[in-house]
């Protein structure tokens, strides 16, 4: 992970960057710019980020799907001319186009979504932050906490189902009925046992000294020529897509 | 510290649940063709559920907004959510929106019709930004999309969230929290003077 | 007690004057007047409910500023008022190890959890690596560094964060409870890594379990000096933990505490031996029940002319998280029978259970059988009402509620309680609810996950004479897990052990006793006396566990009280 360029580079300016492409590409308009930039990021990714493009692949389904429900929308449900008048359904030109952009711009933030996720653990990212973004650590250390929490709950709700499925009633073939109600039954339980474990969360921090005060980081994230070369870059191709669209 | 983690609990638990609801709902929404993108409108209250929990339990200005903040957070960073950062844009003015009926009520007021418009308003004033954001503005669908997620709001993120925050203090473990302080004074204010200073009746020693 | 300004001082590391606290509801501990020197050992006893917890809180700082309180008298920890100062500042001088040990470890990766107190202190960065490996290698870690804390057992849990919680040397260390949630071994890991990591520290221990904390060493384990609460949280007595098992253990006992076991036959003037021969009289003089059918050593099953199985498991495969854990299970439940189901941690027993109630399919074989009921471990997990009575009446024809949930309110001893939520309920009451809820449906199996975990004895003792009766009275058949030697003897007509990816053998208790190579498979240890005991066969076994347990005058009902 911290092989790649992306993984050495510091979370903080990562996030940073991230941040200025999703809100960047909201100025581009021309879907082929927006498909090219799109492909020299994937290409970028796999490159520099070393995101095994199997991986890349399976991340991006979610977009892809949304991106194609977007275009879809859009070509049927937007006035103008029509592309095909022998249809049945109406399909016009404005529609293709901005559903076009619109599901690419899905994908280009998704991207950069998805490897910033694989090449950024969290702890760094939130030690980065307290660092150089100026965040509480205790706001820092509650994520963390909230990070280590989330890894529990899959497997709490799937006790929670458990207990909750044998008390459940029966349906005609003889299995548990499972419906909205039993799942919100479970949800709850869920919360209930969540705050009760985040109060034990919160004392644990604060018994170990955690305040916004003077304090050591242990082991620093680095900010260098590194992190310069990535702001270059993608502030440079983002300006040039700006300037062609 | 106590009413940070707990956001960050509620943002981690909501969390968790929306995404198990997604699991099931992507599958529908995929099948639904065209229709799937209208689907997030229908389970867009979801999303605003941690800010009026938040501001009830903790009554205090900005939790609203803090909550949906931390939530965000926790969607792009432990989610990997599809939005990427601008989800902060989106997490600001959903708590915002979502913390303004409770603001006006100086966080005393708490009854059902201030948690519908809290839905509303939440659902709202986001819905202006996501419109500019996926390029809703020119679609025929912009009032059935308008009118769907301010639907939704009111229900799943103003009503419902008033049944949990009731359900959650017959529970006992907001009993820390101020939501429960006030409950008891609330309680209490018919049968003590109000300033009496005789303490807290609650806390005098039950022997055994 | 006078602060020297120099910084040199002798006052002492702990020191209560008046110390009262009542908590919202009117539960109350105290008042205490008691000083801890530094680096002293001592031991906080008392029942459940009797505010050992709220008082080391309140020496951490928690109480009244995290939770609200009325707190009178005067505390002082290393010179510092706790009460006034709060848990981040009181956090410089003192380390907290508290019960569970899930929310007491909280980050994702081992290493920034011993060195978050480090950092915390601004403790140089060069100092912070050698001082976590040095943390960690204390209490048998070392080789966790780099990892993450997700997938770690309760037992590795909990000694990561007894280093956090000592790694930056506090001058106090406070332990609420440390092994509630563990089993033996995870007890015994836990115990001694204490012993290595406190050093000069001043080691307060909150516990009721002393017989599962002091394991097989007994007294000799156990801190010099004792503090004792009684069930309303006021002082018992306070000196030497010899003297004061021995003038106040009847108490403690009635209380609900569970005591060393030689402790607890001194407060009856009795002996093993004793015991055992008092039991064999008594058996035969009655003849309640015939002498073993059986030689007991050996592990073919007893009893031959037993009923038909209710619920059978026949080449049963269990898997967890994609893994093969359990292959070639078969599994006779029989009704008026009691099983407990023996094994280490993470030897898939939970799963089991989960199989045979039907909720997880079996990865290979098949369970034939009606539904079965399933209490789980955690009662919370279970709840789906607002109220205990609706709890019990949930699912049931509205016909018949009222009078089952009036029939099992009284029968685990909830009728105070039938209007409460049951999420306010103590950890004991609410196991009883989950066990009432369950035994409400009349359900020919009943099978209940370490049905008495964490629980004191009266409540441990209520819980399984429960499940007796549901195998006695209404003729089900029952069978729980657990990690308590005693109780299992106590309670079950058959062991049977999960180890090694299968049913490694079933036998009966008495007979498991005398056979220290199945029990080290399953991470026990049998104790003298109990090995002592089985000798006489099962009959003496279970008459003498249970009426030793019915000789400490059983606590008044809560009801009562």
């Amino acid at each position: 992970m911290s092989a790649s360029f992306l993984g050495a580079c510091n979370p903080a300016v990562k996030l940073a960057v991230l941040t200025l492409c999703s809100a960047g590409v909201l100025f581009l308009t021309d879907p082929a710019v927006l498909a090219a930039l799109c492909a020299a990021l994937l290409l970028a990714v796999v490159l520099a980020g070393r995101v095994p493009p199997r991986d890349l692949a399976r991340a991006m389904v979610p977009f892809l799907a949304f991106g194609v429900g977007t275009l879809l929308v859009n070509a049927l449900a937007r006035p103008g001319t029509l592309l095909w008048p022998d249809l049945p359904v109406r399909v016009t030109a404005e529609g293709v186009r901005i559903g076009a952009m619109l599901a690419l711009r899905t994908l280009v933030i998704g991207t950069t979504a998805v490897v910033f996720a694989a090449t950024t653990p969290p702890q760094r990212l939130l030690t980065s932050l307290v660092e150089h973004a100026r965040v509480p650590p205790r706001v820092a250390f509650a994520l963390l906490a909230g990070h280590r929490m989330l890894q529990t709950l899959p497997e709490q709700w799937t006790t929670i189902r458990r207990a909750h499925a044998v008390r459940a009633p029966l349906r005609r073939d003889g299995r548990a009925r499972f419906g909205p109600r039993e799942y919100a039954r479970c949800a709850f339980a869920l919360l209930v046992t969540s705050i009760r474990a985040g109060e034990r969360v919160a004392f644990a921090l604060e018994s170990r000294g955690l305040a916004d005060g003077p304090r050591t980081i242990w082991r620093p994230t680095s900010l260098g020529v590194r992190d310069v070369a990535l702001v270059g870059v993608v502030l440079g191709a983002l300006g040039v897509a700006i300037g062609l669209s | 510290m106590r009413d940070l983690v707990l956001l960050v609990v509620l943002g981690v638990v909501f969390g968790f649940l929306y995404w198990v609801l997604v699991q099931a709902w992507t599958a529908l929404s995929i099948a639904m063709g065209p229709a799937g993108d209208l689907a997030q409108h229908v389970l867009f209250g979801g999303w605003l559920l941690v800010a009026p929990l938040a501001v009830a339990i903790l009554r205090r200005p900005g939790v609203g907004i803090l909550a949906e903040l931390l939530a965000a957070v926790i969607e792009v960073v432990f989610l990997g959510s599809p939005v990427g950062p601008l989800l902060l844009i989106a997490g600001f003015l959903q708590g915002l929106g979502s913390e303004l009926p409770f603001a006006l009520g100086r966080y005393r007021s708490f009854g059902w019709v201030r948690f519908a418009v809290s839905g509303l308003l939440g659902a709202s004033l986001v819905f202006f930004w996501s419109a500019f954001r996926f390029g809703w503005y020119g679609q025929d669908l912009l009032l059935l999309r308008f009118g769907i997620q301010a639907l939704s709001g009111v229900l799943l993120g103003g009503l419902v969230a008033k049944v949990i925050v009731d359900a959650l203090l017959r529970t006992g473990v907001l009993a820390s929290f101020p939501i429960a302080a006030a409950s008891r004074s609330a309680a209490s204010a018919g049968s003590t003077a109000p300033g009496g200073g005789a303490g807290d009746p609650d806390l005098v020693r039950r022997e055994r | 007690m006078t602060p020297t300004w120099y910084g040199v001082s002798a006052e002492p590391a702990i020191e209560a004057r008046d110390l009262e606290i009542v908590l919202p509801g009117g539960d109350g501990v105290g008042p205490l007047t008691a000083s801890l020197a530094p680096g002293e050992a001592v031991l906080l006893l008392g029942p459940s409910g009797s505010g050992k917890s709220t008082l080391l809180r309140t020496l951490a700082g928690a109480i009244p500023q995290t939770v609200g309180a009325r707190v009178a008298g005067e505390a002082r920890v290393c010179g510092l008022d706790p009460v006034v100062a709060g848990v981040v500042v009181t956090a410089a001088h003192v380390g907290v190890v508290a019960q569970d040990p899930t929310s007491g470890v909280c980050l994702p990766d081992v290493l920034d959890e011993v060195a978050l107190p480090l950092e915390n202190r601004a403790v140089p960065r060069a100092d912070i690596g050698p001082r976590v490996a040095a943390a960690l290698a204390g209490v048998e870690l070392g080789a966790y560094a780099g990892r993450g804390t997700q997938g770690l057992s309760g037992g590795e849990l909990q000694r990561l964060a007894l280093a956090a919680a000592t790694v930056a040397r506090p001058d106090v260390l406070l332990l609420d409870e440390p092994t509630a949630m563990l089993d033996a071994p995870g007890v015994a890991a836990v115990r001694a890594a204490v012993g290595r990591v406190a050093g000069r520290a001043t080691v307060l221990l909150v516990e009721h379990r002393l017989a599962e904390y002091a394991g097989e060493d007994g007294l000799a384990a156990l801190p010099p000096r004792t503090i004792a609460l009684d069930r309303g949280g006021r002082v018992l007595g306070d000196g030497p933990t010899a003297q004061v098992l021995a003038r106040h253990g009847a108490a403690l006992l009635a209380q609900g505490c569970w005591l060393p076991v030689e402790v607890e036959l001194d407060v009856l003037g009795l002996d093993v031996a004793t015991l055992a021969r008092r039991t064999l009289d008594a058996l035969r003089a009655t003849d309640a029940e015939p002498a073993p059918p059986c030689p007991t050593a050996s592990l073919a099953p007893c009893a031959d002319a037993s009923p038909a199985a209710v619920l059978t498991a026949r080449g049963l495969g269990v898997d967890v998280g994609g893994r093969a854990l359990l292959r070639d299970v078969d599994l006779d439940l029989r009704a008026g029978e009691v099983v407990a189901l023996l094994g280490a941690n993470g030897a898939g027993k939970s799963t089991l259970l989960a199989v045979l109630a039907g909720l997880v399919p079996p990865a290979a074989g098949r369970v034939a059988g009606p539904r079965a009921g399933l209490v789980f471990q955690h009662p919370e997990h279970q709840f789906a009402a607002h109220t205990v009575t609706a709890e019990i009446g949930f699912g049931l024809p509205a016909a018949r509620r009222e009078a089952v949930v009036r029939a099992r309110l009284r029968e685990l001893d909830l009728e105070p309680w039938a209007d409460r939520s049951p999420w306010t309920l103590s950890g004991g009451q609410q196991r009883r609810l989950s066990l009432a809820a369950m035994r409400a449906h009349d359900r020919p199996v009943l099978l209940a996950d370490e049905p008495t975990f964490g629980l004191d004895r009266d409540g441990a003792h209520r819980a399984l004479r429960a499940l007796r009766e549901a195998a006695d009275g209404e003729r089900r058949a029952v069978a729980f897990t657990s990690h308590d030697l005693r109780q299992v003897a106590a309670w079950a007509d058959r062991v049977v052990l999960i180890a090694d990816g299968g049913v490694l053998a079933e036998t009966t208790p008495a007979a498991l006793l005398q056979r220290p190579d199945l029990l080290a498979a399953v991470g026990m240890r049998a104790t003298p006396w109990l090995g002592h005991l089985a000798r006489h066969g099962d009959a003496v076994v279970r008459h003498a566990l249970r009426s030793l347990d019915a000789a400490v005058p059983a606590p008044l009902p809560e009801a009562a009280r």
